[in-house]
């Protein structure tokens, strides 16, 4: 998306479009301009992009504030007007990854039949696809919070416990089976993400979709 | 127990294995107590009553310690876990056996829960790896003499992970939310948890009661 209008506010095209203006006054609206605010939270979207990135490459730890702003093309200044450090990149980074691949779960598990298996899958689906489309985020949000920092930590497992909300609205109703069922579940599930993120494979975890459905379905259905 | 002071006759080789498992029991207690930015050498080497040049007479850092403790502590869950497994009278059998004697160990060694269930995935990439390996290698324990399934099948290869790996999640966050002298207590639902791919709810929980 970005680039277009990067080239049109940089110095020299700014430069650029004044000049052609210039033979007869420029109507006011000749020179693009975008509001303060959009540019600075592109700014900050770059910024928590490279950070991901760089995480994912090579770990929080050794990333470096130069790595972020050289990966990012912000000045420093610009990465500390808007966050007061590393960590605070990453846990910005943390919660707009873990916010859009909520939203996606959510809308992919949502049906208006009565029917929790495809709800149940739906969900599974839009998690892995959107593990696949992010594989930098997904690494950062599934590996490196847990170690980061402690505060990155607490997020993680805050977030595995919305998810394991989702699964338990999603799940059938069964008085039978534990209060813990959808919490096992969801580790499960994490747990062979996780691998999947590890072995640098997470752009195929959509192929995960069938074994991992069948196991989730696994303690509701009447026979195995 | 610290050896008594003075000359008492020990061979070299009894003193540093002596000390070693020391300094590993006190790298558990120590990360479990004050987590990993407290767990430094001087700590470690504090609670062990071994000087720091003695520790690193035995490991080249924290981190070096670190993974050693975490080997001993997976190497001997997984003795409990075998020696409960192998006096199965089936697969089942030996399957809730094994459980039960690993939450058992877990349940006893707060330290070590934490450190082989939590710290496992939080103090940094070495440990880390130790941890996928642990979780790898008892995954055989399940999938091995497993029935062939009923109905559709054997269940899909990622079941036995699944199961394995959501097992030690739950259990981590136990012990990371201070119920680590609870763990036992979670034994019919894991059990039920691990039989279900195979042999389905009713024979799953069938196995577990008679028990």
């Amino acid at each position: 998306m970005g680039t277009a209008i990067l080239v049109a506010m940089s110095p020299r095209a700014k430069g650029a479009v004044q000049a052609k203006a210039k033979p007869t006054s420029p109507a006011p609206s000749v020179r693009p301009s975008l509001p303060r605010e959009f540019i600075a939270q592109h700014k900050q979207r770059r910024i928590m992009d490279a950070l991901a990135e760089l995480t994912a490459e090579q770990g929080y730890e050794a990333t470096k504030i130069s790595d972020i702003v050289k990966r990012a093309g912000v000045a420093r200044k610009t990465l500390y007007d808007n966050f007061a450090g590393k960590e605070e990149v990453f846990l910005a980074a943390f919660d707009a990854a873990r916010d859009e691949a909520m939203r996606r779960v959510e809308e992919g598990g949502a049906s208006t039949e009565d029917d929790w298996q495809m709800r149940v899958e739906g969900g599974l689906a839009a998690f892995l696809g959107w593990v696949a489309e992010n594989p930098a985020a997904a690494r950062m949000c599934m590996i490196e919070a847990l170690s980061a920092t402690p505060e990155t930590t607490r997020r993680y497992e805050d977030a595995l416990e919305a998810f394991v909300e989702l699964a338990r609205r999603a799940l059938p109703h069964d008085e039978r089976l534990p209060e813990t069922i959808a919490e096992t579940l969801v580790g499960g599930v994490a747990w062979i993400v996780y691998q999947q993120i590890r072995r640098a494979d997470a752009e195929h975890a959509e192929d995960l979709l069938p074994e991992l459905n069948e196991f989730m379905a696994a303690p509701y259905l009447a026979s195995a | 127990m610290t050896l008594p002071r003075g000359r008492h006759g020990l061979s070299r080789e009894y003193i540093a294995e002596d000390q070693k498992k020391r300094i590993l029991t006190a790298t558990a207690e120590t990360l479990d107590e004050c987590g990993y930015e407290g767990a430094t050498v001087a700590a470690i080497s504090g609670r062990a009553r071994v000087s720091k040049s003695d520790f690193y007479v035995h490991f080249a850092s924290k981190d070096v310690c670190f993974v050693a403790a975490y080997d001993a502590g997976v190497l001997h869950l997984r003795g409990d876990v075998l020696t409960a497994c192998g006096r199965g009278a089936d697969w089942g059998d030996g399957v809730c056996s094994g459980l039960e004697a690993a939450l058992a160990r877990l349940a006893a060694q707060p330290a070590q829960a934490n450190l082989l269930l939590v710290e496992g995935l939080r103090t940094g990439p070495s440990v880390c790896g130790r941890f996928q390996q642990a979780i790898e290698s008892f995954v055989p324990y399940l999938r091995n003499g497993a029935p062939p399934g009923t109905g559709a099948g054997r269940p899909p290869e990622a079941a036995d992970e699944a199961v394995v790996g959501g097992i030690a999640s739950l259990l981590g966050r136990r012990v990371l939310a201070g119920k680590a002298d609870r763990l036992e207590r979670f034994f019919p639902e894991l059990a039920e948890f691990a039989l279900t791919p195979y042999l389905g709810v009713a024979e799953a929980r069938r196995i577990i009661s008679s028990r």
